[in-house]
């Protein structure tokens, strides 16, 4: 039962992105398009399990004095060898997703959760959780890349939605940094306005 | 003082097993990479050369050349000029070399066939880290790549530094260093008199050319 709830929590009551607002660095730069949303998602879903797992792992054994260095060496350490062992045996995937990879390392999700769940928490809901949060940050992220690539390119996932007519003059400011940053304030606005009516009424 | 001594001693640990990891994969993987990397780069030589000789298998032999100034030395890379022939016969058909520049976030590779009067035939893009959205679009080639084609060093230029090539939409940057990388990379060349002057149709004289080591074949 508390598996099923750990990996819910994360689609929506505490989604990393709209909840929590983690992870904000790659969110803002990669939802140009949704195929990158989607890149992204795949890959720092990939990184969050495993970290989640080694963290929750060694739990007892990590002295909760220099837990965040620890953390900080096995999550760099992992994406690296994910990086290296791509490279070297799925060149293709690495040619689409290898822009992502060195942008996981900062990706604070990744350290919030190995602080905030896995360190006190038993390996199975550490990785229900790592799931659960790895889809509520790639369906935020398809969320917000959905919007920008429709309105600066009139596609969505590089399907002509709007026809070339839009295409020639498109809203160029929502794939450029401002346009990230407008729609993400109206969707957290959103979201928040949700949560103030949910509240009201209990 | 103790409990400091273990909690360093941890540390130490968790560091130590993870350099040994990194080095281990490091040391299994590099070979293989710098494989991948070569044949990517192959692949890109003959996709990029086909179209100076439709359906023929092409034959790549590296030259060097004396006088040959390098456009690249502020990304680290020098200028290599491939010379590409229909074998058996070894008569020049044509060159391929990589152009570099400083895009918005890497250094953009860019591979260019050259016809043998100094006209691009094709282009490439051959590695770039640019914005996914933004100037990543340079992988796609109705966005920038194949409006050089046709065009010689000079007419090389963004519409907004006096030329006629339209820069893509939003990523200036990146357009302006394939565009600029690519005409240094041509006029280095120009100016060591290896493009025949388009009338004449004539070959420059083979002396001033030697080969350097034999390249890989096809």
């Amino acid at each position: 039962m508390s598996l099923v709830k750990d990996f819910t929590k994360g689609i929506y009551r505490e989604n990393p992105v709209f909840r929590l607002v983690l992870g904000m660095c790659p969110f803002l730069a990669v939802t140009t398009s949704v195929e990158n949303a989607l890149g992204m998602g795949a890959a720092a879903t990939f990184v969050l399990i495993c970290s989640n797992f080694l963290v929750s792992l060694f739990r007892n054994i990590i002295p909760s004095k220099v837990r965040i260095p620890c953390y900080i060496v096995i999550i760099a350490t992992f994406v690296t060898l994910v990086d290296m062992v791509m490279n070297a045996y799925l060149p293709d995937l690495h040619r689409s997703l290898g822009i992502f990879i060195p942008l996981i390392v900062v990706n604070c999700i990744i350290l919030g959760r190995a602080e905030g769940f896995a360190n006190r928490n038993p390996v199975l809901n550490s990785i229900a959780d790592a799931v659960g949060m790895g889809i509520g940050f790639t369906m935020a992220m398809v969320v917000l890349a959905s919007f920008r690539e429709l309105l600066g390119n009139g596609t969505w996932l590089n399907f002509n939605v709007l026809g070339s007519a839009y295409q020639n003059q498109p809203l160029l400011i929502a794939i450029l940094a401002p346009g990230a940053f407008i729609l993400l304030s109206f969707i957290l606005g959103f979201f928040n306005i949700l949560e103030k009516r949910k509240g009201g009424r209990q | 003082m103790a409990e400091m001594l273990k909690i360093g001693l941890i540390l130490m640990l968790v560091a130590l097993v993870a350099a040994v990891a990194l080095g281990f994969v490091n040391s299994r993987t590099a070979p293989i990479i710098a494989i991948q990397k070569e044949l990517a780069k192959q692949s890109a030589m003959n996709s990029v050369a086909e179209s100076l000789s439709p359906g023929d298998s092409l034959a790549f032999d590296s030259l060097s050349i004396a006088g040959l100034e390098n456009p690249y030395a502020s990304c680290d890379n020098t200028l290599s000029i491939v010379k590409i022939s229909v074998p058996p016969d070894t008569t020049r058909i044509g060159y391929v070399f990589i152009a570099f520049g400083k895009g918005y976030s890497s250094t953009v590779q860019t591979m260019v066939a050259v016809e043998l009067e100094g006209s691009i035939s094709n282009t490439t893009i051959l590695f770039q880290q640019e914005t996914p959205g933004l100037g990543a679009n340079i992988v796609n080639p109705s966005k920038l790549i194949e409006k050089f084609i046709g065009l010689t060093a000079s007419e090389c230029l963004l519409t907004k530094d006096g030329g006629g090539i339209d820069a893509m939409t939003g990523c200036t940057i990146t357009s302006r260093t394939v565009t600029n990388s690519i005409r240094n990379g041509l006029e280095a060349m120009n100016e060591t008199g290896l493009f025949s002057s388009g009338d004449t149709g004539e070959n420059p004289s083979d002396d001033v050319l030697e080969p350097a080591a034999e390249g890989g074949t096809e």
